[in-house]
C-alpha cells in the first residue's frame, strides 16, 4: 500500500530552555496541523537516550501523554543517531502494511543543559565497549576514518568546503542553529579536535523536535523507498574505513524499493555529522561517483544553486544534530522543498534522498521522497 | 620482546578478530581461539584533544593491523613522524595495549626471523648476527 506525507513540523533547533516533552509537542501538533489530522491511530517516538540525557524513562508514554494523546498507541524506536529515520521506517511499516491510516512520528533530543565532555560520553556508549576503553569517542572514530580517508587523496579543502557550504545553506534557515557564515580559513584554522579533524568540521551539540505524519491517503509526497543498512559495531572490524557499508546497503534497499537508482534524485539531507562524511555519503548512495565527491564539492556541485544540491537546510553541521530529532528534520526539510515550502532556501525537484547514520555507521537508513503532482 | 595477542578466529570466513569474541561478527558461529604476534602496520592514527573523562590530553590513538589481518585499537606514546603504513609494535602494559615505532634494528630482527621460517642457511647466519647485534645495544643501552 502506497504511504504519503500529510504534514510536517519542527522547532527551531539549537539551545533550547523547554523540556524535551514540550519541544517534541510543538513539533508534533505542527505537523498534525499542517497535515489536518486531530488524532493520529498511533504514535511512533524516537529519542535516543532520554534515560541517561534527562533521567527519564518509558519515554513513548512520556510524550503520548504530554501531547494529549494518552490514548493513542505509542511506541518508541531507537538505532542510536538514527532513531529518528528507524521511527520514520516503522510508522511507514504500519501503514504500508495497512496497520494504520494515520501516524504521528516525533523525534527529539535534549543535550545542552549537560557539559559538552559528558554529553561526548554519553554518546560514546553507543561505540563499541574495547574501542571505547581506549577513549574512542565520535570524534576520535571520524579523526581516524577522515586520515584514512586523506591517504586517498581527499584534501583538508575538500571537507572543510562541506562547513562553509552547510554553514551559508544554514544562514538561510530559519530553523537552523547556527546562522553565522564561516569562511574557508575559518574551518581551516579552528581548534583541533581529533586530528585531523578541527572544530568547525563537527556539527554542534543542539536541542530540537522534529515531527512527520504519514497517511495512507494521496498527498503532494509519497514515500518512495526505505531502506536500512547494518555494519559491524566496531570499527576496528569494517571491511573499509573510507566508505560505510551501512549506507551503501540502505541506499541499495531503498533504491529497489522505488524501482529508481541515484540519477533521478534531485537534492539530498546527508548526515554530514563530521563533515568527511558528507563526502562519503555522496559516493556511498551513488549520487557521485566513487573519488569525485571532494572536487564536485569544490566545484560547487552541491551548493544551494549548484546541479545537486546537498543539505539545504544547513545540514547536522549547521541546522544542528538533537541526535534522534534529525532523521526526522532531514525529511521535514525534503517535505518543505518538495512543496516549495523552504523560503529563501527553496531548490528545484521532485526526488529528494534522506541518509542518516547510527552510531559510527552501524545502522543507516537512506529515505527517498517523490512528488507526486 | 614481541608480545603475544590473544584473538579468535571465524572457522567460516577466517577473519580473525582482537580481543577474541565468543562469536564471528559477521557469523553465528563460534570462534576458535588463535595468538597473534604483536608486530603490524598502522591503519590510521588520530590525536583526540578532548579526550574522555580518565584520559590524558592530548590522547594517541592507532588502528593497526596485525600479520593476520586482525585490527587492533592501541594507544601511543605520541604520533609525531608516524606514517600510515609503519610498522610499530604493540606491547601491553598494565592490560592496556600500546604501540611503539620500530628501529631499524627491530625491524631487521622481524625481517630476518620471517625469513628464517624458510629454513634457509643464510637467514639463520643473518639471524644469529641480528641478535648478536641486538644484545650488543641492549649492553650499551645498559
Amino acid at each position: 500500500m502506497p504511504v504519503f506525507i500529510a504534514g510536517a513540523g519542527m522547532t527551531r533547533i539549537g539551545r533550547r530552555s523547554e523540556a524535551l516533552p514540550d519541544l517534541m509537542a510543538e513539533a508534533a501538533h505542527a505537523a498534525l496541523a499542517a497535515a489536518a489530522v486531530d488524532v493520529p491511530d498511533a504514535i511512533v517516538v524516537a529519542t535516543m537516550n532520554p534515560e541517561e540525557f534527562l533521567g527519564d524513562g518509558n519515554f513513548a508514554s512520556r510524550v503520548a501523554t504530554h501531547m494529549g494523546f494518552a490514548e493513542v498507541p505509542t511506541l518508541r524506536v531507537e538505532t542510536a543517531t538514527s532513531s529518528g529515520a528507524a521511527a520514520f521506517y516503522t510508522g511507514f511499516a504500519q501503514v504500508a502494511a495497512g496497520l494504520r491510516q494515520r501516524v504521528l512520528v516525533v523525534g527529539g533530543e535534549k543535550m545542552t543543559h549537560l557539559s559538552t565532555p559528558r554529553v561526548s560520553e554519553l554518546i560514546g556508549r553507543s561505540i563499541d565497549p574495547y574501542e571505547r576503553s581506549y577513549g574512542a569517542t565520535m570524534p576520535a572514530l571520524a579523526g581516524l576514518i577522515t586520515r584514512a580517508l586523506t591517504q586517498q587523496g581527499v584534501g583538508l579543502r575538500e571537507f572543510s568546503q562541506v562547513a562553509v557550504k552547510n554553514h551559508g545553506h544554514a544562514a538561510r534557515n530559519p530553523y537552523a542553529h547556527y546562522t553565522a557564515l564561516v569562511t574557508l580559513a575559518h574551518v581551516m584554522e579552528s581548534r583541533m579536535v581529533a586530528d585531523p579533524l578541527r572544530l568547525l568540521h563537527c556539527c554542534p551539540i543542539s536541542d530540537g523536535a522534529a515531527a512527520v505524519v504519514l497517511t495512507s491517503a494521496p498527498t503532494p509526497v509519497r514515500v518512495a523507498g526505505v531502506g536500512q543498512g547494518t555494519d559491524t559495531l566496531a570499527v576496528r572490524h569494517r571491511h573499509s574505513l573510507t566508505a560505510f557499508r551501512a549506507t551503501q546497503e540502505a541506499a541499495k534497499a531503498a533504491y529497489a524499493m522505488a524501482g529508481f537508482g541515484p540519477e533521478r534524485v534531485d537534492f539530498a539531507e546527508l548526515h554530514d555529522a563530521f563533515t568527511p562524511f558528507e563526502l562519503i555519503a555522496l559516493e556511498d548512495t551513488g549520487l557521485i561517483p566513487p573519488g569525485k565527491a571532494g572536487r564536485a564539492t569544490l566545484d560547487g556541485d552541491t551548493a544551494l544553486d549548484g546541479r545537486l544540491p546537498i543539505n539545504p537546510s544547513g545540514g547536522l553541521k549547521a541546522r544542528g544534530h538533537p541526535l534522534a530529532a534529525t532523521g526526522i528534520a532531514q525529511i521535514v526539510e525534503c517535505v518543505w522543498q518538495l512543496t516549495g515550502g523552504a523560503a529563501g532556501r527553496q531548490v528545484q525537484g521532485r526526488v529528494a534522498l534522506a541518509h542518516s547514520i547510527g552510531g559510527l555507521a552501524t545502522n543507516n537508513w537512506v529515505t527517498l521522497l517523490e512528488r507526486t503532482r | 620482546m614481541i608480545e603475544t595477542i590473544a584473538a579468535s578466529k571465524c572457522p567460516r570466513c577466517e577473519a580473525v578478530v582482537a580481543p577474541p569474541a565468543p562469536y564471528c561478527p559477521r557469523h553465528p558461529v563460534a570462534m576458535t581461539p588463535v595468538a597473534l604476534s604483536g608486530i603490524g602496520e598502522v591503519v590510521t592514527y588520530t590525536t583526540l584533544h578532548a579526550p574522555p573523562e580518565g584520559f590524558r590530553s592530548p590522547l594517541h590513538i592507532a588502528l593497526v593491523e596485525l600479520e593476520d589481518g586482525a585490527r587492533f585499537v592501541c594507544h601511543g606514546s605520541e604520533t609525531r613522524g608516524l606514517k600510515v603504513g609503519a610498522t610499530v609494535a604493540i606491547e601491553a602494559i598494565d592490560n592496556v595495549y600500546y604501540f611503539s615505532h620500530l628501529g631499524t634494528l627491530d625491524r631487521a630482527l622481524i625481517f630476518w626471523r620471517r625469513a628464517g621460517r624458510a629454513g634457509d642457511k643464510v637467514n639463520a647466519f643473518a639471524r644469529s648476527l641480528a641478535k648478536r647485534m641486538w644484545k650488543g645495544r641492549v649492553r650499551a643501552e645498559d
